[in-house]
């Protein structure tokens, strides 16, 4: 076994007398790809900060090639090969994937810039990691899978020797996910010692070498991926056992909750239908960014569609108008909660209640009454929170996520549109998010779910629609059909 | 994960620095506070009664300007035409009163005006998308011309109308720091407790989101610019009634770049959806208490224009570090 490039040796942290890490040690290998796991909140996200120098451990040492390093910081990192990519894409998107590549690092003769060399260097960065991306596309062009790949390749060719990669195939469909997996794999055989954050336990069974799981800032299970399971890395992660499983529901009632009929949008829809009866489940499952991504932007009124008609409870919704669209019952729960779903600045209350306000056309607030409103709703969605009342850009992303579904779903809807509600969200989080959508049915609500990923569709839904290329390709019962049925039929027009 | 013995965990004590830090708007308030004293100490015609109620009168006009401002950059929105409405809303009502129209009539034909400034303002920047700073700075340049060309580049008198407003004291106050204060204290309760108030935070920070909430954002977005036009002619009439004349110079860019840095000193973000009337306050306190004591110190002019660029730079860099000092 090769000896460790990089160890961090009983380092602590804490931040207002609350500890982040307590006491952790862990050693990252050459060739070896490390996940680190643990819930929203664990200590990984101050971890990664501490090895990658953006924050000074309290106690505790970290030695680079044996070496102890006081006192690092990101630019120090960086130099001794500790790069880190980080969840949300830190790319100029209007520059070309070369420039991004050579940022702050611009071959120049004199002050003037040799266009050659930036483009022949880069794109010799990316083929030596086997990644097929013209460095003179513009990088806001690209997949988010693809420009993860070219923010790898810059810190590959920066000298990085422990890359750093936090939730690389978050919000990716299953084909864009498994192409990261592979450049993983590469960097690995390339002896490149991998740090890889994810969420999904299979992946990381599949993917890792060696396992850590924290737990409130601690570790609680570290060794080979081979030595742990599923179950076992749950309890390691949660402390108890937690199970998702499908309820068994009870059939859905004869009315149609949401027809959408011959909807046609551009080249992401193509005269797609379904029918999602009351208290029943239906997704639609596709690559991100196809068809099911677009059905947010329709339904909620923020988009015109090019043609096509959708109803609730029998009645035609006015095509692009929000109004409507609320005024319709139907909520729509959007997989971009930075973007489309919360305030940052603004407090878990005020979030929480901003629509349920705005529906019952109240016109003053008193903030007395503002906390003991919501506090129904907190609970409901189990949000937690350090402090009482914070701006929800302080929470986790799981909190964060219950916090968009309380907003919603706190209204009395009908029907709902959820489009990926367990994105980047821990596994308790999760089950806890599967067991509030279940209870939706109960109360006769028509769930139209539009996902990226198999499992989620697996767990929550009754029927499935299969899109690809904006068409639908097929329609199943969900337990008349295994997982591995549904990828392959996932991917299955693609050859 | 949070888990419940934290959240059960008492805090810890504030040390008496946390404590100081968390009032709001320390660094300007430190600010203000020194300048008060650093003056007091030099020159015994600062705290002079008379003095003080001019400068209460003073700021009164920015204080108005500066309330629809505030409101309206917390929605992420901007007018720079303000102090061009101002001036236009002066020459108007001044031209009138001249020419013998009833003061009622004149209020009500010149903040009709001025509120139709603003609806064009909110219509071109909501409905063409074309950026707050762009299409008001177009606007504040149109109306400073059609105020001079109102009074045709005179002064124009207005004798004794309006002087009840202008000079008049109640209680010892002017006026028109009633008039300033009212404005100010409805402003700071409907940012607080109304819908609409609310509803500007959320446009300020997020539009997209603000708009699927069921947000009418852009019903809001001309009520604010329309509100921002109506103050900028009632502070238009404050003014001319001060002054008791329309001149060239009158309102115009210069009091619209005042009022824009009082509203930044006092913290509210230019990114919208953040800021507060107290810090408002704070701003065009400290900007008329500098320019007072300056004239007072008779400090040339041009030393002037430089205090007042550092004291905005001092204040907006005091006000920065507590807000990270927070985090």
């Amino acid at each position: 076994m090769r000896p460790p490039v990089l160890r961090v040796l009983g380092v602590s942290k804490s931040f207002g007398g609350a500890a982040a890490l307590r006491n952790v040690s862990v050693e990252f290998r050459p060739g070896e790809v490390h996940a680190l796991m643990g819930m929203n909140g664990a200590g990984k996200s101050t971890l990664v900060q501490i090895i990658s120098g953006a924050l000074n451990p309290d106690e505790g040492l970290l030695e680079v090639d044996g070496h102890t390093q006081n006192h690092l910081t990101p630019r120090r990192a960086r130099r001794v090969g500790i790069s880190c990519v980080p969840q949300r894409r830190e790319l100029v998107m209007t520059l070309t994937v070369a420039e991004n590549i050579m940022l702050g690092d611009l071959p120049a003769s004199g002050s003037m810039v040799r266009w050659n060399r930036v483009r022949a260097t880069a794109q010799r960065a990316l083929t030596d990691l086997g990644i097929a991306i013209d460095a003179d596309a513009v990088a806001g062009d690209l997949t988010v899978a693809e420009q993860t790949m070219v923010e790898v390749a810059r810190e590959v060719r920066r000298g990085g020797r422990v890359l750093i990669l936090d939730e690389p195939t978050a919000c990716l469909g299953p084909e864009a996910a498994a192409q990261i997996r592979e450049l993983v794999l590469r960097l690995r055989d390339n002896g490149v010692a991998i740090v890889f954050i994810s969420h999904h336990i299979s992946e990381v069974l599949h993917l890792a070498d060696r396992i850590t799981v924290l737990r409130d800032g601690q570790v609680t299970w570290a060794g080979l991926a081979k030595e742990t399971d599923e179950k076992g890395l749950v309890r390691d992660m949660v402390g108890r056992d937690v199970v998702s499983r499908r309820p068994v529901r009870p059939a859905g009632s004869p009315d149609v909750g949401i027809s959408i009929r011959r909807l046609c949008d551009g080249r992401f829809l193509d005269r797609f239908d379904v029918d999602v009866r009351r208290g029943e489940i239906v997704a639609v499952l596709g690559p991100a960014g196809d068809a099911q991504s677009r059905l947010f932007d329709l339904l909620s009124g923020r988009r015109r569609p090019d043609s096509g008609t959708v109803s609730i409870g029998g009645r035609a919704v006015r095509p692009g108008r929000i109004a409507h669209s609320l005024a319709s019952g139907l909520r729509c729960v959007t997989g971009d909660r930075r973007r489309l779903g919360l305030i940052p600045g603004l407090t878990i209350d005020e979030n929480v209640l901003l629509a349920q306000d705005r529906l019952e056309g109240r016109r003053l607030h008193r903030w007395g009454r503002l906390a003991e409103r919501a506090a129904p709703l907190r609970d409901d969605y189990r949000v937690v929170s350090l402090v009482r009342n914070p701006p929800v850009e302080q929470l986790s992303g799981g909190n964060q996520q219950k916090v968009l579904l309380a907003k919603w779903l706190g209204t009395a809807p009908s029907a709902v549109l959820l489009e990926d509600p367990t994105n980047g969200v821990d596994v308790a989080a999760m089950a806890e998010i599967h067991s509030l959508v279940d209870g939706l049915t109960g109360q006769g609500v028509a769930v139209l779910l539009a996902s990226s990923s198999a499992e989620e569709v697996m767990r929550l839904a009754d029927r499935v629609v299969v899109v690809r290329d904006g068409r639908r390709i097929a329609e199943y019962q969900v337990d008349r059909i295994t997982r591995d049925e549904l990828l392959a039929a996932t991917l299955g027009g693609a050859l | 994960m949070t888990s419940p013995s934290t959240l059960a965990k008492p805090k810890p004590a504030a040390s008496p620095l946390a404590r100081l830090r968390s009032i709001p708007h320390l660094g300007l308030l430190a600010v203000l506070i020194a300048i008060v004293i650093f003056a007091s100490v030099r020159t015994d015609a600062f705290l002079n009664p008379n003095n003080l109620i001019n400068v209460a009168r003073q700021v009164s006009v920015v204080a108005v300007i500066a309330a629809g401002l505030t409101l309206l950059m917390v929605a992420g929105g901007m007018d720079f035409s303000m102090g061009g409405n101002v001036a236009v809303t002066t020459a108007v009502a001044a031209q009138m009163l001249s020419h013998g129209w009833s003061t009622a009539v004149t209020l009500a034909v010149s903040i009709a005006l001025s509120i139709a400034v603003g609806l064009v303002n909110g219509a071109v920047v909501t409905f063409t998308r074309v950026a707050p700073f762009v299409a008001t700075l177009a606007t504040a340049t149109l109306l400073d011309g059609v105020a001079l060309l109102v009074i045709d580049g005179m002064s124009i008198s207005i004798d004794d109308h309006l002087s009840t407003l202008g000079n008049g004291k109640t209680l010892g106050l002017p006026n028109l720091t009633f008039v300033a204060a009212l404005v100010l204290a409805v402003t700071a309760f409907v940012m607080r407790y109304t819908t609409f108030g609310r509803d500007a935070f959320a446009i300020g920070g997020n539009e997209d989101v603000a708009r699927l909430s069921g947000i009418n954002v852009v019903r809001d977005k001309l009520l604010l610019y329309g509100l921002a036009g109506a103050l900028s002619g009632l502070a238009g009439i404050m003014l001319l009634s001060r002054l008791a004349a329309s001149s060239p110079g009158t309102g115009g860019l210069q009091l619209q770049l005042t009022a824009v840095a009082a509203v930044v000193i006092g913290g509210t973000s230019l990114a919208g959806g953040k800021g507060t009337i107290g810090g408002t306050i704070l701003g065009v306190l400290l900007l008329g208490v500098v320019a007072n004591v300056l004239n007072l110190l008779q400090i040339s002019s041009y030393y002037q224009q430089i205090s007042v660029g550092a004291v905005l730079l001092v204040a907006a860099v005091a006000n920065l570090m507590q807000s990270r000092g927070k985090h």
